[in-house]
């Protein structure tokens, strides 16, 4: 059964390009809207998908979290979101951060831009650019909105507006090609934003996943939830040589060995690839710790 | 090591070039689909047409570059002085004759200059319309067979008052715009929009306000429009219509709001939909001049 484990955790951690494929697939579902320059409307754009991935792309299947948490935030109607505040946290404590390595469109594009061969630059000597991502959600997604609102209450969606690259791929490009009327209406806010995408593409060619270590408001609040989410990684002491291959295969720079589930842990998988002794493995509610199946079994209950 | 560094620098660039090689098929893709709008009747009609608009667009031109003081002709035109069937050249100098004394000799002087190319332009525009007198009637079959989304108007103002396509017909433009609750750039244009109704008023136009939020009578969204209307000063009619009328369908496929159209005497859409509020200065004088295009192309018509 061990055995097995491991095995599947490799396997898993292979395919991963695959799987972020099939994501982003199908998070993108209506592909036939890019040539209309249309966007999907119906039903299930209401609810949330776990990844960045702009609600204004016109092949978008669902909401984006951060985009819709704004959105609420700042209408005159209502202050807190408590449905996405549930789904963050629900996605949150279920899987943590294996969203950004396994489901995130935007940290797909990044990792497939970061396949383009060049020179590399690691980012270990950059830690403290961490706590931007965290200084971005408090204010741009949360405090600007809440506060910076007009005569009736409206706030605009800062992080949206003013940031996000992603918004700017999947939304303002494909839409103002298929659609001459908002071709018409661009101005200098796209030109400033384009600047944005340009600059991450750079970097994401030069450094691994840079908007997700810096940026990413998303995968701040995911990180929050890592140490405790119920999908996580293990490593195993007594199989554990401490070579240390771990750490040096991990491109978002975590000590595995010392913090398996770090905040910043995507999940890749590198470090199960590369330990030599198999003593690194994915666990969903950790086989090994029944104390955690049991507060499982007690909120269900509830 | 070099080539990497140059494919880097190349790749950049290429995104960069994207950018503007997007905006240059942009222009170009306007212009196609103006050109197939039009693209309606005989081809004989479509050269005529096309005459048509660079002599009316002559004259606007005439207008636009002595705005100062054809503004303040056309203020003191009286609507019934004008003789349908004269040139419209005539009534221009009619006018002027009688309000003599409140112009200066400069100003005169340019008017009666820009009177006479205006009745040279008008000689031609009336020789070319008689031609089309049969090729118009074709014309008009063609245009009925696309019809407008307007062509069959109905909808209800908030205080329950029907509405039908008489609505239009009333006026020589009416401004429609598309707006919901909770768009702050909606939101924000609102009292600017009751600025522009007021001015336009005299001139022959009205603004309309089509709230997609408030459709097929939702009371709840009308009374939260109406809320918000107040408070923004905005006293200009808003309507609420049925989301499967064709106007309903229209609006549904509006991908960006707030977003402007002219519609004229005729239930026709007139020129490219505006995109963006028009507390942006830019973007009030670009649709004043339209609604200036369009008033005047009215008054020649009659």
């Amino acid at each position: 059964m061990d055995k097995k484990t491991k095995l599947l955790s490799k396997k898993v951690a292979r395919i991963r390009g695959w799987i972020q494929a099939i994501a982003t697939l199908l998070t993108n579902i209506h592909i036939s809207n890019l040539l209309k320059g249309k966007i999907y409307q119906g039903k299930i754009k209401t609810v949330c998908v776990p990844g960045l991935n702009c609600y204004s792309c016109p092949a978008a299947t669902g909401a984006c979290p951060i985009g819709a948490f704004q959105a609420v935030i700042g209408s005159s109607r209502f202050k807190f979101s408590y449905y996405i505040t549930g789904f963050f946290i629900l996605l949150g404590v279920t899987l943590g951060r294996f969203i950004c390595g396994f489901l995130c469109p935007f940290g797909w594009f990044q990792d497939l831009l970061h396949k383009i061969p060049g020179k590399k630059f690691s980012t270990a000597r950059l830690k403290p650019l961490r706590y931007l991502k965290y200084i971005i959600l408090i204010v741009f997604v949360i405090l600007l909105p809440l506060f910076v609102t007009n005569s009736i209450g409206m706030g605009d969606p800062f992080f949206c507006k003013y940031i996000c690259p992603q918004g700017v791929l999947e939304g303002a490009i494909p839409l103002s090609l298929g659609n001459t009327a908002i071709r018409s209406a661009l101005g200098t806010l796209f030109s400033f934003k384009c600047l944005i995408l340009i600059t991450v593409v750079v970097l994401s060619i030069l450094f691994y996943r840079p908007f997700c270590k810096w940026i990413c408001p998303l995968g701040a609040i995911y990180s929050l939830f890592n140490k405790i989410s119920f999908l996580n990684i293990k490593v195993e002491g007594s199989k554990c040589v401490g070579c240390n291959q771990c750490s040096k295969a991990c491109k978002m720079d975590i000590d595995v060995c010392k913090t398996p589930n770090h905040p910043e842990c995507i999940r890749c998988g590198a470090c199960i690839k590369a330990c030599p002794k198999d003593a690194i493995q994915y666990q969903f509610l950790g086989k090994t710790c029944p104390k955690k199946e049991q507060q499982q079994s007690t909120i269900t209950n509830r | 090591m070099k080539t990497k560094r140059t494919f880097l620098s190349i790749l950049t660039l290429c995104i960069a070039l994207l950018f503007t090689a997007c905006s240059g098929k942009g222009t170009a893709d306007t212009e196609k689909s103006q050109n197939t709008k039009t693209e309606s009747g005989s081809k004989s009609a479509d050269d005529s047409d096309s005459k048509l608009n660079d002599l009316y667009q002559q004259e606007n031109q005439i207008f636009a570059d002595h705005e100062d003081v054809w503004n303040k002709a056309f203020g003191m035109m009286s609507k019934s002085a004008a003789d349908p069937n004269g040139n419209y050249a005539d009534s221009l100098a009619d006018t002027v004759e009688s309000n003599k004394e409140s112009f200066t000799d400069d100003e005169l002087k340019t008017l009666t200059a820009d009177i006479e190319t205006i009745r040279k332009i008008e000689e031609q525009i009336a020789e070319i319309e008689k031609k089309n007198t049969g090729s118009d009637k074709t014309d008009q079959k063609n245009s009925s067979k696309d019809a407008s989304p307007f062509k069959n108007f109905s909808g209800q103002d908030y205080d329950g008052n029907s509405v039908d396509e008489s609505l239009f017909s009333k006026n020589a433009v009416t401004v429609i715009n598309f707006w919901f609750t909770g768009c702050k750039p909606c939101v924000a244009e609102l009292s600017k929009l009751n600025e522009l109704n007021d001015a336009i008023k005299s001139m022959g136009g009205e603004v309309v306000g089509i709230n997609t939020e408030t459709f097929d009578g939702n009371k709840t969204a009308i009374k939260e429009a109406k809320t918000i209307l107040e408070k923004q000063g905005a006293k200009y009619r808003n309507l609420s219509i049925d989301s499967s009328s064709d106007a309903g369908k229209y609006a549904s496929d509006i991908m960006a709001f707030p977003t402007t159209i002219l519609v004229d005497r005729n239930g026709n859409i007139v020129g490219d939909p505006m995109l963006g509020g028009i507390d942006n200065q830019d973007n009030y004088d670009t649709l004043m001049k339209q609604i200036q295009s369009v008033i005047d192309a009215d008054s020649t018509k009659k």
